[in-house]
């Protein structure tokens, strides 16, 4: 049974009864042992295997100049102090250096050894090798940080289209995608050009391009890029961004700013377009890449690699330009909307002005008011009358410069051929636009030395001169100037100018017309109605005219007063419709017509049915009421027929009546016929015929106007014989206003004897 | 007496000298904004984002503490911390000792300082892929055989940071170039080198003592980068010879 369990030491059991040197020396990990300075004492065969170095190179060396640069930091500032702390670490990854440089990634354990005292004797460590897992947890962080970049991408653009959401104005655009774009690609500076905004001509050539915002570029830098820009740079042609290192190219392109790139530490420069949603290209973005100031700390990436950018980074830049260019486009569109929105109510006032039927000075002084509250600091308004060139309306915005524009309107009345702006704007029909006064503009515009010291004073930068024109015919000049503070016209304003000019043109024409025609047809009545009624002894008679108050109107009213040789006197009054020129030369016809019939003594029935009778005949176009009367100055008899016509009133001893005349068919209506009332005027009695504009009013009833008229007539006559002269004029003032719709014709006649 | 600790720790660093400066000097430690016991709350990435923001705290604390003829301690990235400090606030200090200082870690044309940028760059990316292991939010409190006896005090953790923190905090100590203030420095100022200091080098410790007007160079015999734990006597003697002298 013993031979039985003495068994004879398997292999197995030779390993298993391990030699502790051997264990020590060829352990599946590295073991090393540190003196309290951290110098190493003793080190087993695996780590010397693992690492390519022989014990001897080891042992002597400190264990962090055996790691990697951040193995060292970590050693230094944590693992040995917590060491010498709490005595012991674990699972601490270090990468050890090897021979050959290559890095072995490690996961060490140590404890610190003590004496009773609590002072370090020895630092014991176990290191396992670790390079999976090291492989692994940079995958991670690699994946780790590509999604934070991306997470930082997408908020970078999240906040653009917010800002640019927020932007209202083309400078915060611009301001927002330099800031922005700097920052996400961390640029040593950035900036953004845009086109100039097109100007009516096209001229084929490249338009200018204006720095609209930058952003952390050194002056030099930025003089640079500008000059280049101005020297057409047209790398944002191509529609990519694109990454123009500081190169050989770059140095024999554009030297100045290949050496003020070098100076400021920045190796590339970058264009990335900035266009419309429909690929118009509205201008670039240009960013440098290099040192970044805005950090006091040294940048990790190694000079001379700094001016690369990622792909990702580049499509960042690209959207960022694309969302900048619409941005551009939406702001650009909603001021244009409220500058339209400006002039267009601009133009409405103009339009309210001249449609306000105030005279012609007052409104046109209102239109120069106006136009120093919207569109220019000075509006000088010249006006040509029969007279020439009249003194000029002028109005500026500022009331401490007003005394400097009156003292101009006293001195500018320049010569038809003179060079000022206004009269070449005159002249050739055509707008002239001074941009950029000097004092050279103003010396060859001045009319004498007091006009030129005013020009000066006035300060005036830009001058627009808008003629007013009806079918190519001047009728004035418009003259808009702008000091520098209030900044040079606009193409709108002065198509606002124009506007305008218009807009009076058409207004002036309209009252110049108007002004003519009631000019004429004033004249036309006039000379249509007898000046002065024939004297007949025993009678006294007076006549009145008067037109209607609105303007050009011209009634059809008419008086007349016939002497027939047998001593009898025929009286007529009558009323032609309408207020124009017809109705006038209708008049002037019927009573031509009237006259032409007395010739055969007709009675005033007889008249009535004559001129029934030949109206067609006649082609008058218009109808009309009449009452005749006819008078035997000797005995008073008195017949009298009415076509429709208002009743005669008779004044007479303080007491006035209508008398009862059967009114007839008005004339141009079917004929009917027209009693003849007979009766007699008494001695001191006043016969009084009228038309309805003594008596009809808009508001109030022809009952009202009537036993008005009554009352007046009344009044007025007293007791002896009434002046019909005073009558008159005392009929029409207390029954006719300043505003009449309709004319008045009056006629009255007094008995003496 | 106004201990700064470095980066990577926090004021428990000093507890070894601190009582033997405390006899003679009234002492104060503190927690860099961040680190230790702090507030992280009052960590502000902006301020933070350069020295000066730290130095603006120290000058903050000597104020508030009502501290004059202070003489600054500070370890590694606090030494410069205390070169911004003196210039801030020349009256506030009348001595500035720095423990294994670098104005700049990463080497420059003629300019050695140990690092290039790509060893920042790993160790930063160090910092990324094992923020546990350089920011412990909780301290191994297991003794290891051969140190019993502290299980009391390992209870709470050592150099507990926050990993973001941490994080800004290298890349402000290891990228920043403090080379510049040197020369303004006017406070008598003490080098503390150490032997085989392998984050600071002695040729780095040595511009630092060229750099600094009137400035006294000690080099110690304790190695690696923090004598203050490794040889606190050596330490406060070098401080004290310096006081004294």
């Amino acid at each position: 049974m013993a031979d039985e369990e003495q068994q004879v030491p398997t292999e197995l059991d030779r390993l298993l009864e391990e030699d502790p040197a051997d264990l020590y020396e060829n352990a599946p990990c590295g073991y090393l042992s540190m003196v309290p300075d951290g110098r190493v004492a003793k080190v087993n065969g695996t780590f010397c295997a693992w690492t390519g170095r022989t014990p001897e190179e080891v042992r002597g060396s400190r264990l962090p100049d055996l790691l990697s640069a951040g193995g060292r930091v970590y050693y230094e500032t944590h693992l040995a102090p917590l060491l010498r702390l709490q005595g012991v670490v674990r699972e601490v990854a270090l990468d050890v250096v090897r021979a050959d440089g290559t890095v072995l990634p490690c996961l060490v354990n140590a404890v610190e050894v003590r004496d009773d005292d609590g002072r370090p004797l020895l630092v014991r460590a176990t290191l396992f090798e670790a390079t999976s897992r090291r492989r692994y947890e940079q995958a991670l962080l690699a994946a780790q940080r590509a999604t934070a970049d991306s997470e930082v991408r997408a908020r970078t653009l999240q906040q653009v289209v917010s800002e640019l959401a927020a932007a209202g104005t083309p400078e915060q655009v611009a301001d927002v995608v330099v800031r922005r774009a700097r920052a996400a690609v961390q640029a040593g500076g950035a900036g953004l050009w845009l086109a100039a905004a097109a100007t009516g001509a096209d001229t084929g050539r490249p338009r200018p391009v204006v720095l609209a915002a930058a952003d952390g570029l050194a002056p030099e830098l930025l003089a640079a890029l500008v000059a280049a820009a101005e020297a057409g740079a047209q790398l944002v042609r191509s529609g990519e961004v694109q990454v123009v290192p500081l190169g050989p190219g770059l140095r024999e392109r554009w030297p100045d700013l290949a050496t003020a790139m070098a100076e400021a530490g920045q190796e590339a420069v970058v264009v990335v377009p900035v266009s419309a949603a429909d690929d118009r290209h509205l201008g670039a973005l240009v960013l440098v890449l290099g040192v970044t100031d805005d950090s006091e700390l040294i940048s990790l990436a190694e000079p001379g690699t700094r001016g690369a950018l990622v792909p990702a980074d580049a499509d960042l830049l690209a959207t960022l330009g694309r969302q900048a260019g619409q941005a551009l486009e939406r702001v650009r569109l909603l001021l244009e909307t409220v500058r339209q929105a400006a002039r267009s109510a601009f133009l409405l006032e103009a339009a309210r002005l001249l449609a306000g039927g105030h005279g012609m000075t007052e409104t046109v002084e209102g239109l120069a008011a106006l136009a120093v509250t919207r569109l220019a600091d000075v509006c000088v308004i010249d006006l040509v009358t029969d007279r020439g060139l009249v003194e000029p309306v002028v109005a500026h915005t500022d009331p401490a410069r007003r005394h400097l524009v009156e003292e101009l309107r006293d001195l500018h009345l320049p010569r038809r051929d003179g060079r000022h702006p206004s009269v070449r704007a005159m002249v050739g029909r055509r707008t002239v636009w001074l941009r950029g006064v000097d004092d050279a503009d103003l010396q060859r515009m001045a009319t004498g030395p007091g006009h030129l010291a005013v020009s000066r004073a006035l300060e005036l930068a830009d001058l627009v001169c808008v003629p007013l024109l009806v079918d190519n015919r001047p009728l004035g000049v418009i003259s808009l100037g702008n000091g520098a503070q209030r900044g040079p016209f606009s193409e709108a304003d002065v198509e606002t100018a124009e506007q305008l000019a218009l807009q009076m043109s058409q207004g002036l024409e309209v009252a110049a017309r108007f002004e003519l025609e009631s000019r004429t047809s004033h004249t036309l009545q006039a000379s249509l109605l007898p000046p002065v009624p024939p004297h007949v002894p025993g009678l006294a008679v007076a006549v009145r005219y008067l037109p209607g108050s609105s303007g050009a109107d011209v009634g059809g009213d008419f008086h007349d007063v016939v002497a027939l040789p047998e001593g009898d006197v025929a009286l007529a009054v009558g009323d032609v419709v309408g207020h124009d020129v017809t109705a006038a030369a209708t008049m002037g016809q019927l009573r031509s017509v009237h006259r032409a019939f007395l010739a055969d003594r007709p009675g005033p029935s007889e008249l009535v049915d004559r001129l029934h009778g030949s109206w067609p005949l006649l082609g008058l176009p218009r109808m009309a009421t009449a009452m005749f009367a006819r008078l035997d100055p000797a005995t008073g008899a008195l017949r009298i027929a009415s076509a429709g016509h208002l009743p005669p009133l008779l004044v007479a001893g303080g007491r006035a009546e209508l008398l009862d005349v059967v009114p007839g068919r008005l004339l141009g209506a079917p004929p009917g016929p027209a009693p003849e009332w007979k009766g007699e005027l008494p001695v001191g009695a006043t016969l009084v015929l009228y038309t309805d504009g003594l008596v009809e009013s808009r508001t109030a009833d022809l009952d009202v106007g009537l036993a008005r008229l009554r009352t007046v007539a009344a009044d007025a006559s007293g007791d002896g014989p009434a002046d019909p002269g005073e009558l008159c004029d005392r009929l029409l003032a207390a029954l006719t206003g300043p505003h009449r719709a309709d004319d008045v014709a009056l006629l009255a006649l007094t008995r003496l004897r | 007496m106004l201990l700064a600790h470095g980066f990577g720790c926090d004021q428990t660093m000093w507890r070894s000298v601190a009582p033997a400066l405390a006899t003679d000097h009234r002492v104060v430690t503190f927690d860099h904004v961040g680190s230790g016991d702090s507030d992280v709350a009052a960590y502000d990435p902006r301020r933070y984002r350069s020295l000066a923001g730290y130095a603006e705290d120290v000058v903050g604390i000597c104020r508030e503490l009502d501290l004059t003829d202070v003489v600054f301690v500070g370890h590694s990235v606090s030494a410069m911390i205390g070169v911004l400090a003196t210039r801030r606030a020349p009256e506030l200090f009348g001595a500035l000792v720095m423990v294994g200082p670098s104005p700049r870690y990463v080497d420059d044309e003629g300019y050695t300082g140990g690092f290039s940028r790509a060893d920042v760059a790993a160790l930063l990316d160090s910092l990324d892929s094992d923020p546990d292991q350089w920011s412990p939010a909780l301290a191994a409190v297991v003794a290891g055989p051969g140190n019993p006896g502290t299980a009391a005090e390992l209870q709470r953790s050592f150099c507990r940071t926050d990993p973001e923190v941490a994080r800004q905090f290298a890349r402000v100590t290891f990228l920043s170039d403090n080379r510049a203030d040197l020369p303004a420095v006017t406070v008598p100022t003490l080098v503390l080198q150490c032997t085989d200091d392998s984050i600071a080098p002695e040729v780095v410790g040595r511009y630092v003592h060229e750099h600094v007007p009137g400035s006294v160079f000690t080099r110690l015999a304790a190695t690696g980068h923090c004598p203050h734990l490794s040889a606190p006597e050596e330490t406060v003697a070098a401080i004290r010879a310096f006081l004294g002298s």
